[in-house]
Formats: C-alpha cells, sequence, structure tokens
C-alpha cells in the first residue's frame, strides 16, 4: 500500500493493526480465489452431466419415440390375422399397510367380504404387517374394482397395469405359451419372440403364427372327443402343410387356459405335440420301405418276402398281430402292418443307412423350429441288428408328434426335408430350404402305397369321403418301469391328404386309450385314432380349399395287384 | 462513428448482455411452455423483467455509502415481513411462501438472500480487525442468519432456508473467520443429518429419499426427476427444435415453466444450448467475483462476493436438481424461471454489484484500505 502516511514515526499499536488488515486481506483473496475454483468444479460437474445425460440419455427416453397406441407388449394373430393374445389394461388392487387409515380389523373383515379367496385373520396380518406394498388382486374384475373402491380406504391403491388377455381362451395355448404376472413370456410363441414383442421399434406389428384359429378348433375339437371317448390321459395333433413346413394347427390335451396360466397342471401345461417323445410305432414302417426304394432294395411293391409267423434276431422274437405264415410282397406288409416283414426289410437296409436317413429327416435331433418346447429324441445308442429291425417298425426310437408329421411332409413333398415353423411363410419369412432326404420318384411311389392303407389295410377308418386320405396306424405299447405294457398304449396315425396331390398331414396322437365297446375292446390305432384323422380331414380340407373329389385317386395301379385279397 | 454518451459508454455491457441473453432464452422458453403463446408468462416475466433491469441500472448510480446505510433497515424491514408470512401468509403447494399484494404476490424469503449477505458484510466491516478471532465476531452473524433462515425454514422451504445459511457463512468465510470452524461445523452437519432428516416434512423427506433412488416411485413423486432427465435427455447435441418439446408441451414435464424450465430449454435446444446457458451464467459468476476483488473497502469485498455466491448457489443447485445430481428443493433458475420475486432478486444484487464495480473504478487511485 502506498498511502501517504501522516506520522513518519508510527505508533506501534497502529502498525500492529496495519500488520493484521494487510494479513486478512490477503486471506480473504486466497478464500476469494477458493470459492472461484469452487464454482469452476461446480459449474464443469453440471456441463459434465448435461453431456452425459444429452450423450446416453436417459433409458425410458425411448418410450418417447414410441407411439401412443403400441401395446405395452405385441400382439399375436393367426395366419388369417385374428387376434391370439393382445395387451390390455387390467384392473389391479393392491394395499399399502402404513397408508391406511380406517381401522384395520374393520377394514380385513370387509375385505374378506369380497375378497372370499382369504379369511378375515390372513387379511388382519397383511394390513399389520410392515411391508409397504401387497398386491390383494391383479386382473381384477370391475365389479370388484368398484367394491373395493366402495370402501374408502386411501390405504387402497387401485391400479392400472397392463395385462395379456388371450382371447380365444384355452384354443392353441400350447402353441401361444404364456407370459408371468409381469409379462415375461414363459412359454410357447409368448417366450420364443418375447425379444420381438417387448421391442419398442418391432412390437406395434403382430407376430403372424402359422396356425390357423378354424383348423386348430377342429383339430382340438376331433381329439378332444376322442380323448373322452376312449378315455386317454392324453392327446396330441399337429396338421402342417408339407410344402412351406407351417404348422397350421398343434393341439396337446389336457389343454390350459393361458388367461390364468398358473391354475393349470403340470400335466396341462405339458406340450405332448412339441415335447413329448413317444415310441411312434408302425407310423414308422412307411419311412423303411422309402428307405430301401431310394437304396434299390425294394424295386417295387411286388418284391416279395419271406413271413414267419415269428421272426428271431439274435435272443430276440418278433411277431405279428396278424401273422401271415407265408410269403407276403411288400404291399401286403404295409396293408396289415407287418413287424416281420419291416424288420427284413430294415435289416436288408442296414444300421448305417437307416441312421443316415433319419439323421437328415430330423429324428436325431431337436426340431428347428422357433418354439422353446423342443423334445429331445431317443434312440438307439448302439445301432445293433435288433435295434435296426425294431427302430424299422418304430420301436427302439421316440419323437415327438412334431417330427412324425415332418417326417411324413418330407416323405410326400417330393422327398425334402424342411424346418417345420410356427411363423406364417410370407413375404418377410420365406419357406426354409429343403434338403434332399428322399428322391422324387420314391416320394412319387409312396402315395399310392399310403393311399392304399387307408383304402384296404389298417386305416381303412381314417377315409373321409373324396379327400383321398392316406396314411399309416401306428400303436405302440408303452414303457412301464422298464418293461412294454400290453396295457398301455399309444396310439397314431400320420395321414395325408389328397392324396394325388399331397398337400397337408395330420398326425394324431392318443396317449393310454382304452377299448370300449363300439371298438370291440380293441385299442389298436385304425380303431381310435384313424377316426379322428377321418373327421379332422372333413372338416378342415373346405377351410384348406382342397375339393372333395370322389372321381380322383393316386394311381393305384403299382399297389393293388399285389394285395392278397385282391386275387380272390 | 457514432458517438456514444459517456454515461452509457461506461456502462458495464458485457455483463448486461449476458443477463439480456440469458433473460431473452427465458422468455423464449417460457413462449413455448406456454405452448407459443406470450400468455400467460412470458409477456408478463418481460415487462418485470425489463422493468428490473432498468432499476439494476439505476442501483448501479447510488454511492456505496448510501446502500450501506440503508442494508440494516432492509434487514429489518424483509424480517418483518418473514413474520407476516407466518402470520397472513398466503397458503400455496403446502407451503406458505408469499404476500399477496394483488399485482403480485411476493416472497420475502427471496429479498432475504441478497439483503442478509449485505447486512452480513456491513457487520463484518463494523467489526475491529483484531476481533476476528473472537467470539465476537460469531455469535451476531449466526443470529443475523439463523433468523430468518428459521422463519423460512418452517413456512416450510427448505430450499431458501439452505441458500439463506450457504450465502450467509459463505460471507462468513470469506470475512476470514478461522477455517478449523468451518471444517468442524461442516463435519458436525454431516454427523447431525440423520437426526435433521427425521424433523424433515414428509414431502421433504421423500424427495430426499427420491433423490437417492429416483427409479423408487418414477409415478409417484420421483415423476419430476424421471421426466426432466428425460427431456434432457431426448434433447441430444442439437435439440428438437424450438416450439418442438414433447415432454414440456404435452405437459409431461411438470413446472416446466418454473423450477424445471431448464429441462425445457435443452429438449429444445440440445446440449448445445445448455451449455451455452451455463457458461453465460459463468461468465456472470466470473465478473461478480472480479469486482469483489477489485472492490476497495470492505463492506464492497465481502458484498460482491456474497451477492455472487448468492447467485451461484441459485444457479447450480437448480441445474444439480433438474438433472437429478441434488434433491428436488424447489429452488428456480434465476432469470429464466417464471416468477418475479427470482427476478427482483437476482437484479438488484446485479444492481448493488454494478454500483460496488463504478466505486472501485472511481476510486482507483485511492484505495481505502490501510
Amino acid at each position: 500500500m502506498n498511502a501517504p502516511m501522516p506520522n513518519l514515526v508510527a505508533k506501534p499499536e497502529r502498525l500492529r493493526l496495519v500488520g493484521q488488515k494487510r494479513k486478512l486481506l490477503a486471506m480473504m483473496h486466497q478464500r476469494l480465489m477458493l470459492v472461484l475454483i469452487l464454482f469452476a468444479g461446480a459449474i464443469l460437474l453440471v456441463a459434465g452431466r448435461i453431456g452425459w445425460l444429452a450423450a446416453f440419455g436417459d433409458s425410458s427416453s425411448e418410450r418417447a419415440g414410441v407411439g401412443a397406441f403400441v401395446p405395452a407388449r405385441g400382439d399375436i394373430i393367426d395366419r388369417e390375422g385374428e387376434a391370439l393374445a393382445r395387451t390390455i389394461d387390467a384392473w389391479s388392487i393392491a394395499v399399502q399397510p402404513p397408508k391406511v387409515i380406517g381401522n384395520k380389523l374393520d377394514l380385513a373383515r370387509k375385505l374378506a367380504e369380497i375378497m372370499p379367496d382369504r379369511d378375515e385373520g390372513q387379511y388382519y396380518e397383511l394390513l399389520s404387517s410392515d411391508r409397504n406394498f401387497i398386491y390383494l388382486s391383479r386382473r381384477a374384475s370391475p365389479r370388484l374394482v368398484e367394491r373395493v373402491n366402495a370402501l374408502g380406504e386411501p390405504g387402497i391403491q387401485l391400479m392400472r397395469e397392463p395385462d395379456r388377455l388371450y382371447p380365444q381362451t384355452a384354443l392353441a395355448a400350447h402353441v401361444i405359451g404364456y407370459t408371468d404376472v409381469d409379462g415375461n413370456g414363459v412359454a410357447g410363441a409368448e417366450r420364443a419372440f418375447d425379444e420381438w414383442l417387448t421391442d419398442p421399434s418391432r412390437r406395434a406389428e403382430p407376430v403372424q403364427l402359422s396356425i390357423s384359429s378354424r383348423i386348430q378348433q377342429a383339430l382340438k375339437a376331433e381329439l378332444a372327443h376322442a380323448m373322452e371317448k376312449y378315455s386317454a390321459i392324453g392327446a396330441a395333433g399337429v396338421i402342417m402343410d408339407i410344402h412351406t413346413g407351417e404348422i397350421l394347427a398343434m393341439t396337446s390335451l389336457p389343454q390350459l387356459n393361458p388367461n390364468v396360466a398358473g391354475e393349470g397342471s403340470a400335466d396341462a401345461r405339458f406340450n405332448r405335440a412339441s415335447l413329448g417323445v413317444y415310441e411312434l410305432g408302425s407310423t414308422f414302417k412307411p419311412f423303411t420301405v422309402a428307405m430301401a426304394m431310394d437304396e434299390g432294395i425294394v424295386k417295387s411293391f411286388s418284391q416279395m418276402y419271406p413271413c414267419p409267423k415269428k421272426l428271431t434276431i439274435g435272443k430276440r422274437t418278433i411277431g405279428d398281430t396278424h401273422p401271415f405264415g407265408r410269403a407276403c410282397s411288400v404291399a401286403e406288409i404295409m396293408q396289415e402292418s407287418s413287424n416281420v416283414g419291416t424288420a427284413q426289410i430294415a435289416l436288408q437296409l442296414g444300421a448305417k443307412r437307416q441312421e443316415e436317413y433319419l439323421r437328415k429327416m430330423g429324428f436325431l435331433d431337436r426340431l428347428g423350429h422357433e418354439l422353446p418346447e423342443r423334445g429331445r429324441t431317443l434312440y438307439p445308442r448302439d445301432w445293433s441288428e435288433i435295434a435296426t429291425a425294431t427302430v424299422g417298425y418304430g420301436h427302439g426310437i421316440a419323437v415327438t408328434p412334431l417330427h412324425l408329421a415332418t417326417g411324413y411332409a418330407t416323405l410326400l413333398n417330393g422327398g425334402l426335408y424342411r424346418k417345420p415353423t410356427i411363423l406364417k411363410v410370407g413375404p418377410g419369412h420365406p419357406a426354409a430350404k429343403g434338403e434332399r432326404v428322399f428322391s422324387e420318384d420314391t416320394s412319387y411311389k409312396m402315395r399310392a402305397l399310403l393311399r392304399m392303407v387307408v383304402t384296404h389295410g389298417t386305416g381303412r377308418k381314417a377315409e373321409a369321403k373324396g379327400y383321398r386320405v392316406g396314411g399309416k396306424t401306428g400303436t405302440a405299447e408303452k414303457l412301464v418301469n422298464g418293461r412294454y405294457s400290453r396295457q398301455l398304449v399309444v396310439n397314431s396315425f400320420a395321414g395325408v391328404f389328397p392324396m394325388d396331390e399331397p398337400r397337408y398331414v395330420a398326425v394324431v396322437m392318443l396317449d393310454e386309450p382304452k377299448g370300449t365297446k363300439e371298438t370291440f375292446g380293441f385299442r389298436t390305432a385304425g380303431w381310435n385314432v384313424a377316426p379322428v384323422v377321418s373327421g379332422t380331414i372333413s372338416r378342415i380340407a373346405p377351410m384348406l380349399g382342397v375339393r372333395p373329389d370322389e372321381s380322383r385317386e393316386p394311381e393305384l395301379d403299382s399297389v393293388l395287384p399285389y394285395l392278397y385279397e385282391n386275387k380272390d | 462513428m457514432i458517438i456514444v454518451p459517456r454515461p452509457v459508454a461506461q456502462l458495464p455491457w458485457r455483463v448486461i448482455f449476458l443477463i439480456i441473453a440469458i433473460g431473452t432464452m427465458g422468455l423464449m422458453t417460457l413462449y413455448s411452455t406456454a405452448g407459443g403463446s406470450l400468455q400467460p408468462w412470458a409477456l408478463r416475466q418481460g415487462s418485470i423483467f425489463i422493468a428490473l433491469l432498468g432499476v439494476a441500472i439505476a442501483i448501479r448510480y447510488m454511492p456505496v455509502s448510501f446502500i450501506k446505510s440503508m442494508t440494516p433497515l432492509a434487514y429489518l424491514a424483509v424480517l418483518g415481513l418473514l413474520v407476516a408470512v407466518e402470520l397472513v401468509g398466503f397458503v400455496g403447494k403446502g407451503a406458505q411462501r408469499w404476500i399477496d399484494l394483488g399485482f403480485m404476490k411476493l416472497q420475502p424469503s427471496e429479498f432475504m438472500k441478497p439483503v442478509l449477505v449485505l447486512m452480513l458484510a456491513r457487520f463484518y466491516e463494523l467489526l475491529p480487525t483484531g476481533d476476528i478471532r473472537k467470539w465476537r465476531a460469531i455469535w451476531p452473524a449466526a443470529a443475523l442468519i439463523g433468523i430468518p433462515a428459521g422463519l423460512t425454514m418452517i413456512q416450510p422451504d427448505l430450499g431458501t432456508s439452505l441458500v439463506l445459511m450457504l450465502g450467509g457463512i459463505a460471507v462468513m468465510f470469506l470475512a476470514g473467520l478461522p477455517a478449523w470452524l468451518f471444517i468442524t461445523g461442516g463435519l458436525a452437519t454431516a454427523a447431525a443429518i440423520p437426526l435433521a432428516f427425521s424433523f424433515l416434512h414428509e414431502y421433504q423427506q421423500r424427495r430426499i429419499l427420491i433423490f437417492l433412488d429416483p427409479e423408487s416411485d418414477p409415478l409417484g413423486a420421483g415423476y419430476n426427476l424421471s421426466q426432466s432427465k428425460i427431456a434432457i435427455g431426448s434433447g441430444g447435441v442439437w435439440g428438437k427444435g424450438y416450439l418442438n418439446g414433447s415432454q414440456s408441451h404435452l405437459q409431461y414435464l411438470p413446472e416446466g415453466h418454473t423450477d424445471f424450465i431448464f429441462s425445457a430449454m435443452v429438449e429444445e435446444w440440445g446440449l448445445v444450448g445448455g451449455v451455452l446457458m451455463i457458461l453465460g451464467f459463468a461468465g456472470i459468476l466470473g465478473w461478480g467475483l472480479r469486482v469483489a476483488r477489485r472492490a476497495n473497502d470492505r463492506f464492497s469485498q465481502l458484498a460482491a462476493a456474497g451477492l455472487t455466491t448468492n447467485l451461484f448457489f441459485y444457479v447450480t443447485i437448480n441445474l444439480m436438481m433438474v438433472m437429478g445430481l441434488a434433491p428436488v428443493v424447489g429452488i428456480p433458475l434465476p432469470l429464466v424461471s417464471f416468477g418475479g420475486s427470482a427476478v427482483m432478486t437476482v437484479l438488484l444484487s446485479i444492481g448493488v454489484l454494478m454500483a460496488i464495480d463504478r466505486k472501485s473504478q472511481t476510486d482507483t487511485r485511492r484505495p481505502g484500505w490501510g
């Protein structure tokens, strides 16, 4: 400071004061700088934060881009555009115990009256618990909500929340699947397409399945009828387009209502059609014949095999339900579903080639469709001679009904294996690329053979007038505690129509059907499953645009002359 | 060459330009949040802003000695108003803060912010230099801060009360009280927070809890904050464009014209707009501190630094609040948020700062220290 000093001789007191003031000034400047640094720091922090928010945004800002009419979870529709699963605004009722104002005992009593699923004591316990939030009811009906609202208790929260509605109730339940209470897909298409259904940029567009509600309905009705009639414990059915691999209908019984999935038993939740694996028996025989034809072993259906009543391979003996006890043609083997005959063809084919074909048909792996329920097949670990023979007629190998449908599609669509799909084939989703398994010639010849089984063989009851059904029955004994049971069987029928130009395959299966008076106590597939196929095809063929025409038939000249009865 | 009259040329144009720029931005945002209309906010705010800018420039010509002598009077008057609020207070939004004068609502706690700083500056000026490390340097100041802060707290207006205390403590710190006092004070406050928390109103407690975990109640009290962050985030770098902010226009953002106006602005002007506004405030704050450094008497130094600190708290607490860095405490963004009281406080403070600046410029030859 260069202030003029009035006295040359300063008093000590004043000097001390000046010193103090200087020190104070210096300190103040120091502290001012500190404040400045603090300011700069805070401003940098704020600027950094705004940059962070602008760069990375808030996770919820994505929602801003979604229009108001886009549901919280996308819709699922069938191939005709019918809604299978939608999201609605539902009510939920919850209580916040700390906020309850009224008398808790009174409130508990009233709640027990309105919602009797808990009693007074339980409600009182909930109300006096120290939890902050308890759901009393989710997806409550408007009437219930109104009654709870009338209680006028501020501690009870009535909220709207998105909820999943399946307007067709149990229809195609196993295909559609269901969600948990928080809206996450747990099974079926809900789980398979969970990402799509929840992705804000995609969910405006519904997931269109290959399922058709009408076909599904027909299949389910026929199956349910048969299941009840024959007191079966379960049933499954698949209808598939053999050229595109689209699954048009897939049913597993017993069914559950996905609207209240939690109430379904574990059995009802189990998808027999795509997850359950079964020994499907004689329905495998046409595969064996086709393999042998492709390899040049069977040259025509007239080829003869010795068909003894019993055939012993290694330590095991094979028998037939209708033993021939004479030489028989391939056509006859199919007609009467002879194990002995088929086993001989399979043995000629050999284990290696048989395994190769089965692998190409997808029978040794999980199927590559979109649903999460994909059953793992069972097949012989060491492909011995006896295994080759039994696999030839469908024993010792367990596959899903969907596998079987895929196999028949391969057999009759010209010989191409195609992954089945649950999504509608169209511009956005082309059909899977086919891989050749059988030659076109083999595939063509199989038409006559399978048609003959329905016209002259074990599958007579599968005939649907005018729709040229072809197919094969299968009755397999169930393994109970490691032994084949004579009482418990799995019956199946794989049908294809119209046989002169095959387009669709229908596989149905009954789990543990019992004999009835009508079937004369028989439990074989020809008696109980074949009529289901007939009924279903009569109902769905018109929807699929197949014209009934009794004048059209595949060329049966290659088969009919070689049947025994025909010679009479 | 245009001849500019000397008094006009001498005005601190840089800072006036910054204030006008920030104020204009605020008016434009008010126009936008009203859905592209001058009513109900932009027009009123604009006229208040222009009138008060005039007042601020008028204050610039007041001698600092006059301001100094008026300070105790002003302090007592505002204190009286604070008591009056308690007595005849207008009840709004669960807190009593206003006196309704008919043409405007007066919020005395707002006025207290600059007046308290000036009062403390005056006190430390009068205090003999040697006494600065003594007890009597502390208790009168503590009382000067405590009474208005307490009255504001019971309104209850936690935000303003905290800013009052922080501003007062800043002046005490600059006045040269021993540093250990602030350190132990800080530690004691940290220790007392849990206790203080239990004395807060339920809605205040909830705000703090929500600040700690905003997603706990995104539809309830955490709504403000979530929506604010969405607004800022959705603006991106360049913003959605003027008049195109969906968060504020569709009423998602609550209080988009008052406390959360910054979010509404950033949604439309983006990161660039936000950073420019922050830089504008930084410019004003830097100028305020320069005024404090240049000032040549104790009152001017302390008053300038204290007023600037006040302004700083205003700006940073609001910005941190809208960005989720601080609890929601209801502090407006000065010069931008709608509301007459806040504009008045800030522009009056700036007027006083300009007056101090003018004095130190005319006194350069005659430093009054020593």
